[in-house]
């Protein structure tokens, strides 16, 4: 909950208590940053993924009739031929039509999204290009009724786009090395049709300003305004929350400041800085930020960060990952799984086999013998801790 | 054959194997020298027509026959005989294979004695000193028509339903266990085969030699190690251990202990390893899965072995800790973990691409990503770098695509700590960045002077020693006042280059 902090309480320390009315007692540099981020906020609303859009992807049901069809096979095999043939075309139908008039669902775009983020993370691609991918991933879902098979190359080309705009030239990989590392099906050719296509419906406003040019500002206003740097959590952990949050369709509906607002919020409460509470409390007043809206937004950023830094671990989905090997540590990993030995198991008998009826002779043992004469049984310092260096004569 | 298998080995390089081919082969040595006079082999009834009465006799007579040893190096000489021979023995094999009450106790002396006579000889020498297994035709036993079927008979006699241990023990001794563990070192795959069904087979009637023949294979493997790096019959032994270890009774003795620790984690250092690395891995999976407090020494053991320059055995070991991960428990996995991905880490950023993809390889294991689960805290700070490092900078694109599937299946594990060090591994990079470019214009610097000040420097080159010779390692301390001394040795050609304005602060700071 956002705490109303009273002016004047023993908390606050006197240096950090501002009031930003009077533009002309700030200086140069943070006037700008607000006035910069008052611009920013006319335009904000350009670049909102349309709302109805969203929100059909919200509803839309996730394709559940795929995984049935094999379970008909299964139910219906001791039944004639002819019969399992009219399941399957009627099944087929059903499927075909389920899937592709069902559009995108918001599972569908938020897995996407994931994907997206390791492969910026893996190629090196900086926050701002994942950030404007998912924004015009967004924009293009919400706007155009997609079949979930295409989902995979808008993605890589939202991403391609992005890092084109905001990448430097050497940063960026070749397209096909993009495709192969992502393990997607299209082709190059594919990618640029795309990349067209989506420049096209975009009206080539490509370049937008998102949540993450919010987050700059404001981390900038606050390092401007108070003196406590020790207490501003850095950038690059906030942009990592953000990053986490955008993994999530919902957090699309926000406009872009108040959403960034509230990552920062949040993240002061959960640090319980008071201090800071305050200048975010008066840099929403200044630039006339609804409270409630910050409210509902601080709420849901809340659920989300509780399960973005819980120590519990997400079981990773392997089977979408492809493992390709080499051909040889192919044979290798198949000639590796040792047969069953045909030798059959001789149990050890229960009692005392060290002993052999006929005298072994006293070889010269060492004081660990390997001799079988009794007394190879005594508990000792058989593992004593540096048995590394015992063995080495 | 070989050479069919060889070219699957191309590496731009002809094969020993073929340039030896081309060598005329030598005749194979023999160590038998027959000293007995030849008798040609007269052929005696059939068993099967004989009265029951007198087949007992007929059965001794001839088991004496099958003690003549003939000479295979000449193919022909003797062949009638030969013919007799083998047929005597088909015979033989088929006697004690399918009749009942044929052991009696005067059998058994007899049937040791033919026994004796045809196997227990020296092996003659390899003929091929440089003798690779993996790559040679082994040389082939010359008697083995006789030889193989005395083997047979040896095998159904120890397996008949008559057979009394507490007889034959008196002709199966030490001695006959001894002579026979040294056959193992026979080049003839077959007739080490045989010998492992032997060898088992009285390990698992013989109670009373047990603790022998463990200690003499012992000895045997401490040998290979130690002396001799050569043993040909190293996994057929194993595999006999293999079915002795499946069988240990709990708790294991320290006597067995002993062995994993002192023979068989050695022994992977042995050049050979391919030969026996199956049964090896084997038999120390079973160790583990008898007692899984072995596992911490064990890996430890191995990790300590674990191989610098031979990318093939490195392949192998993973491979082999694969198949120990897939039996850990948890509880042991927390102990060695932090060592063991320390090496994985190594591992997965090897040039070798199939050290790399056999490392990588290991996130494809279910059980395994379970247990890095639930450790990713200490797990992930290890792995990461390596990983990152090698996403930008390895040569293989295959593994630059399995480093793309592991370090997803990473960040889906724990994001938070997967974002963390992201951040401070790109911050360490930009220090490091920095430090370089730092380090260049200094060089620079350095270079633009060099021609300007030629003469100067020779003035102040008695200067730059006096003054800097405490500096002489702390050249990181020079750096940050900005000086580029570097102090000479008499023999070192380069002349120390003072700048005009670096002696002036050296000066002061004195």
């Amino acid at each position: 909950m956002l705490q109303f902090i009273c002016f004047g309480s023993n908390h606050i320390k006197q240096n950090v208590f501002f009031r930003m009315q009077d533009l002309q007692d700030l200086d140069n540099e943070t006037c700008w940053l607000v006035k910069e981020l008052k611009s920013y906020i006319a335009q904000e609303a350009d670049f909102l993924p349309r709302e109805t859009g969203l929100n059909i992807m919200e509803s839309a049901a996730e394709v559940g009739i795929a995984i049935p069809v094999t379970q008909f096979y299964i139910l219906y095999l001791p039944f004639s031929s002819v019969l399992m043939c009219y399941f399957d075309v009627l099944l087929w139908c059903l499927t075909f039509i389920f899937q592709n008039h069902n559009g995108v669902s918001a599972k569908c775009r938020n897995a996407k999204v994931e994907d997206l983020w390791s492969l910026a993370s893996f190629f090196g691609f900086s926050t701002q290009t994942f950030v404007l991918a998912v924004n015009l991933l967004d924009r293009f879902l919400a706007i155009m009724k997609v079949q979930p098979k295409h989902v995979p190359c808008i993605g890589v080309s939202c991403l391609h786009i992005a890092a084109k705009m905001v990448e430097d030239e050497c940063n960026i990989s070749p397209t096909h090395e993009l495709i192969r590392i992502s393990q997607s099906k299209f082709t190059v050719s594919d990618l640029s049709r795309m990349e067209k296509i989506i420049s096209e419906k975009l009206n080539l406003e490509l370049k937008a300003i998102t949540a993450l040019t919010f987050l700059h500002l404001y981390h900038a206003v606050i390092v401007s305004l108070t003196s406590e740097r020790g207490e501003i959590p850095s950038i690059e952990r906030l942009e990592a929350q953000l990053k986490a949050c955008l993994c999530q369709l919902i957090f699309s509906k926000a406009k872009p400041s108040v959403l960034a607002l509230s990552v920062i919020t949040q993240e002061f409460d959960a640090l319980q800085s008071l201090a800071m509470l305050e200048i975010v409390q008066e840099l929403q007043r200044h630039l006339k930020i609804i409270d409630s809206e910050l409210l509902y937004w601080r709420g849901l950023v809340a659920k989300c960060m509780t399960e973005y830094s819980s120590s519990e671990c997400n079981k990773p989905d392997n089977k979408k990952l492809v493992w390709i090997v080499s051909r040889r540590t192919a044979q290798n990993l198949h000639a590796n799984h040792f047969s069953v030995p045909e030798l059959p198991t001789i149990p050890e008998g229960s009692w005392d086999e060290s002993e052999s009826e006929d005298s072994c002779e006293d070889m010269s043992c060492e004081e660990d013998s390997l001799c079988g004469s009794p007394g190879s049984d005594a508990e000792g310092a058989f593992f004593p801790s540096e048995f590394c260096n015992q063995g080495r004569k | 054959v070989s050479q069919a298998a060889s070219w699957l080995k191309v590496d731009g390089f002809t094969r020993k194997s073929m340039r030896k081919a081309q060598k005329q082969k030598k005749s194979q040595g023999s160590s038998q020298f027959r000293t007995q006079t030849f008798t040609e082999l007269s052929p005696l009834p059939q068993l099967k027509d004989a009265p029951s009465t007198e087949q007992q006799e007929l059965f001794t007579q001839k088991l004496q026959q099958c003690c003549m040893l003939f000479d295979f190096m000449d193919s022909v000489t003797d062949l009638k005989s030969k013919e007799i021979k083998r047929a005597t023995l088909n015979e033989l094999v088929d006697y004690v294979s399918t009749n009942r009450g044929i052991l009696v106790e005067a059998a058994y002396p007899e049937i040791s004695n033919m026994i004796c006579t045809n196997i227990f000889r020296t092996l003659p020498p390899s003929e091929n000193p440089d003798f690779d297994p993996e790559e040679d035709e082994p040389t082939l036993e010359a008697s083995w028509p006789h030889i193989q079927l005395v083997y047979e008979f040896l095998l159904r006699f120890l397996e008949n339903p008559d057979f009394q241990p507490s007889i034959a023990k008196r002709y199966i001794d030490q001695k006959f266990v001894l002579q026979l563990l040294e056959l193992f070192d026979s080049e003839d795959p077959r007739e080490r085969d045989f010998l492992k069904t032997v060898l088992h087979r009285i390990y698992g009637k013989f109670l009373g030699l047990r603790a022998f023949i463990r200690k003499q294979i012992n000895n045997i493997f401490l040998r290979f190690i130690y002396e001799t790096d050569h043993f040909n019959g190293v996994a057929e032994l194993l595999e006999i251990l293999g079915s002795i270890i499946n069988g240990f009774a709990l708790p294991l003795k320290a006597e067995h202990k002993q062995f994993l620790m002192k023979v068989l984690i050695p022994m992977h250092t042995a050049k050979g390893l391919a030969l026996f690395h199956a049964q090896l891995a084997y038999c120390v999976v079973q160790f583990l899965e008898k007692d899984p407090t072995l596992t911490e020494p064990v890996i430890r053991g191995l990790l300590k072995f674990w191989p610098k320059t031979c990318s093939q055995k490195e392949v192998m070991y993973l491979g082999e800790m694969e198949e120990i991960l897939d039996v850990i428990e948890p509880t042991q996995f927390k102990k060695i973990q932090e060592p063991l991905f320390k090496q994985i880490s190594r591992c997965v950023a090897n040039p070798h691409f199939q050290v790399a993809e056999r490392a990588l390889y290991f996130w494809n294991n279910e059980y395994i990503l379970s247990l890095i689960e639930e450790n990713i805290d200490k797990i992930l700070p290890i792995m990461f770098g390596s990983l990152y490092r090698i996403s930008k900078e390895h040569w293989n694109p295959t593994i630059v695509a399995l480093v793309y599937n592991v370090l997803k299946t990473l960040m889906e594990m724990n994001s938070t700590l997967f974002d963390e060090l992201t951040a401070s591994y790109k911050s360490d990079r930009q220090r490091e960045k920095k430090k370089e470019q730092e380090r260049e214009e200094l060089w620079k610097k350095l270079d633009e002077l060099k021609l300007s000040d030629a003469a100067a420097l020779v003035q102040n080159n008695s200067h730059g020693l006096q003054n800097n010779n405490s500096n002489n390692n702390n050249h990181q301390e020079n750096q940050e006042k900005g000086t580029a001394v570097i102090a000479t040795d008499h023999e070192d050609p380069v002349v120390a280059m003072d700048t005009a304005e670096n002696v002036k602060g050296v000066k002061t700071a004195k």
